[in-house]
């Protein structure tokens, strides 16, 4: 026996890209975020080949996780074919040989930048959230160190002041996409900016969601079947966008977060922004066997 | 099937990058080699910044972004992860490296004498239009002195402790191998003094100057006297599995010592070290690494403000990701936007006024 009979062949690279020190201590710091749901876990966050900002959080707990028997969506905005969606999934099938997919329902990893898919995960799923900025007290507390003490100490009177000032001022919570909730009671987090639309999905759902933000080194976690609240008031319910009566120009779907899309003329059309639950859609309405799975949202309101 | 026709993303990524390829032609090692050779000083920026010395590697990255030193950095810094960590080489000592400029602002003289060394800071700036009509500028041979220079030269701030104006450091032991590694763990604050020289050291150069700049003009609490700027060529002594301890080359280094007068025990200093030649960070590092102690918070000189709004390849990155698409938290602010002003309406009767903008968290 020779020393290159026991050694690995020589590659540029790791599988999965990352090395192996670098995913142990992700995977550490992902068994400490599910831990202690939604509190954000430092870690040393490497730089990874796509540029930060775009996605390199996430892209770590993806090539962590991914295995060759894993199948792999990537969503921005809620659309696969958007540009730098297709930037990551083209790497993540180039370092990891996993299949890649656009379905939700085929996919055991879902990374997404922004957006939860409107079909709804199930158990064994994972979604991957890309996180520009873990700090829900950003608004109020731009200092790091000050806002850790903060949530040391369940210190949150100054988001509520926010939401009250906002009351005070407009009538209405003014904020759009990342809206603070709490987890499992005692967190306060920012579920990403996805829209207020998505952010129920989180509550109590059957799926691992693991929030990361490359740039800031955070990892977070929503762990299934975890309580995550939006903060409101008792007397002022949490009001998703209005989108549960618009319909999709292009597949004639109904009740789902939509993009506007302004037109010449002043006006302006939608489309559904879960760009595959449209496609299908449109091939199921020309006749194909297409399964659409079940929904979060039916009708425009979301389902029990 | 229209829907599925847009689907264009794949193609037009690759075209776009092929475009701005396109610009840069072909890319061989004789142009990466007269990168190397011609642009010293931009191979060493760029070596600091991306905490990787290798010269060949600066400049093939040089080479393939078009100049690009935010996705030069960007490319060397991720081909870095992905290299092992070997070993922790021996510590080097200022008064123990190869030194090539050693200069002192605080004394007209000091012990082993001011070193000029390569510098243009007395050149006059007068552009060499001469070149371009074809009259190739050839620097004129350098005059050997009589007697040559020592390799070594002894600390300033040996002197400064001996004579009682300096606290000696206050060293906290720590195992070679134990030293907090920033590319292996976060920077948290109040930062580690490693990781804090760690964070300077690779930081961005206008960044720090621009910072550093502006605790010059008085946005800090101490005024910086450069008490020693040294360029030196340090040895990189490292560990033989047999236990032999051997020099592996030498690195160019570039240190900063400043030092201020106001304090109540005598001089304090700020250091800031890197690789590579690069006077201009090491100055501004060192400047901004002696006014953070005290600093408060929020001030452009603390050293929370200061270590994460430098790191180069974070700020570059969250810079350009602006022009990603983000319709759909667009959207939810529209839809925030919408309601509020029909709740006005509903109130005044009229479109009412505009609502206060919220200050949205960066996305």
């Amino acid at each position: 026996m020779t020393l290159s009979d026991l050694a690995r062949p020589w590659r540029p690279f790791s599988y999965g890209f990352l090395d192996a020190s670098a995913k142990r201590e992700i995977r550490r710091k992902l068994v400490k975020a599910i831990a202690v749901p939604g509190c954000q876990i430092p870690y040393a966050s490497r730089e990874v080949p796509i540029a930060r900002g775009w996605g390199t959080g996430g892209l770590q707990v993806t090539c962590t996780l991914v295995t060759p028997g894993d199948t792999v969506k990537v969503i921005d905005q809620g659309a696969d074919d958007s540009v730098n969606a297709a930037s990551i999934r083209r790497f993540l099938a180039r370092v990891s040989g996993a299949a890649t997919t656009l379905d939700t329902t085929e996919a055991t990893l879902i990374q997404s930048r922004h957006r939860v898919p409107e079909e709804r995960l199930h158990a064994g799923q994972t979604l991957i959230l890309q996180v520009p900025n873990p700090e829900p007290l950003r608004p109020v507390m731009p200092d790091m160190s000050i806002a850790r003490q903060m949530h040391a100490d369940a210190d949150y009177g100054r988001l509520w002041l926010v939401l009250y000032e906002q009351m005070v001022r407009t009538g209405r919570v003014m904020l759009g996409a990342a809206y603070p909730s709490l987890v499992n009671g005692r967190h306060v987090m920012t579920p990403s900016p996805i829209p207020r639309w998505d952010v129920p999905k989180l509550h109590m759902a059957d799926h691992l969601t693991i929030l990361s933000a490359g740039r800031e080194k955070r990892i977070f976690a929503v762990p299934p079947h975890t309580r995550v609240e939006p903060l409101v008031f008792d007397d002022v319910p949490y009001r998703v966008e209005e989108h549960g009566s618009l319909t999709c120009h292009k597949s004639g779907l109904r009740g789902y977060f939509m993009n506007e899309l302004p037109q010449p003329d002043g006006t302006a059309l939608h489309e559904v922004s879960d760009s595959h639950l449209g496609e299908k859609a449109i091939r199921r309405a020309e006749g194909e066997d297409v399964r659409i799975a079940e929904t979060w949202y039916r009708n425009g309101e979301l389902a029990p | 099937m229209a829907y599925v026709a847009t689907r264009g993303g794949e193609r037009a990524i690759e075209q776009a990058e092929r475009l701005y390829r396109a610009r840069m032609g072909t890319i061989d090692a004789a142009r990466v080699a007269e990168i190397e050779a011609a642009l010293p000083a931009l191979v060493d920026r760029v070596m600091g910044e991306a905490s990787l010395y290798a010269r060949d590697l600066a400049a093939l990255a040089l080479a393939q972004t078009g100049g690009d030193i935010y996705e030069a950095l960007l490319l060397l810094r991720a081909w870095r992860t992905t290299q092992p960590r070997l070993q922790v080489a021996e510590p080097i000592a200022p008064d123990g490296t190869f030194t090539h400029r050693r200069i002192s602002a605080a004394f007209k003289d000091i012990p082993g004498g001011q070193i000029l060394g390569p510098t243009l800071d007395y050149a006059h700036r007068l552009l060499a239009t001469e070149v371009l009509d074809g009259m190739p500028h050839v620097p004129p041979p350098v005059t050997p002195a009589e007697a040559p220079c020592h390799a070594t030269h002894p600390s300033l701030a040996a002197w400064q402790q001996a004579q009682g104006l300096l606290q000696p450091p206050d060293p906290v032991a720590v195992d070679r191998n134990e030293i907090p590694d920033l590319t292996r763990e976060p920077l948290l604050f109040p930062a580690k003094r490693a990781h804090s020289l760690q964070s300077l050291a690779r930081a961005d150069t206008g960044g720090l100057l621009s910072l550093g700049y502006s605790a010059m003009r008085g946005y800090g609490n101490a005024h910086p006297t450069v008490n020693e700027l040294r360029l030196s060529e340090a040895e990189l002594r490292v560990a033989h599995p047999n236990g032999t301890v051997f020099s592996a080359g030498r690195v160019p280094v570039s240190q900063a010592e400043v030092v201020t007068t106001r304090g109540k025990d005598g001089l304090r200093l700020g250091f800031c070290a890197t690789l590579g030649w690069n006077e201009i960070k090491v100055i501004a590092g060192a400047t901004l690494d002696l006014n953070a102690p005290g600093a408060a918070k929020g001030s452009p000189v603390e050293q929370e403000f200061v270590l994460y709004h430098t790191e180069p390849v974070e700020a570059s990155g969250f810079c350009i990701h602006f022009k990603l698409p983000h319709y759909v938290t667009f959207q939810s602010a529209l839809d925030n936007l919408r309601a509020a002003r029909a709740n006005a309406a509903e109130a005044w009767g009229a479109p009412g006024p505009a609502p206060v903008p919220q200050e949205e968290p960066a996305e």
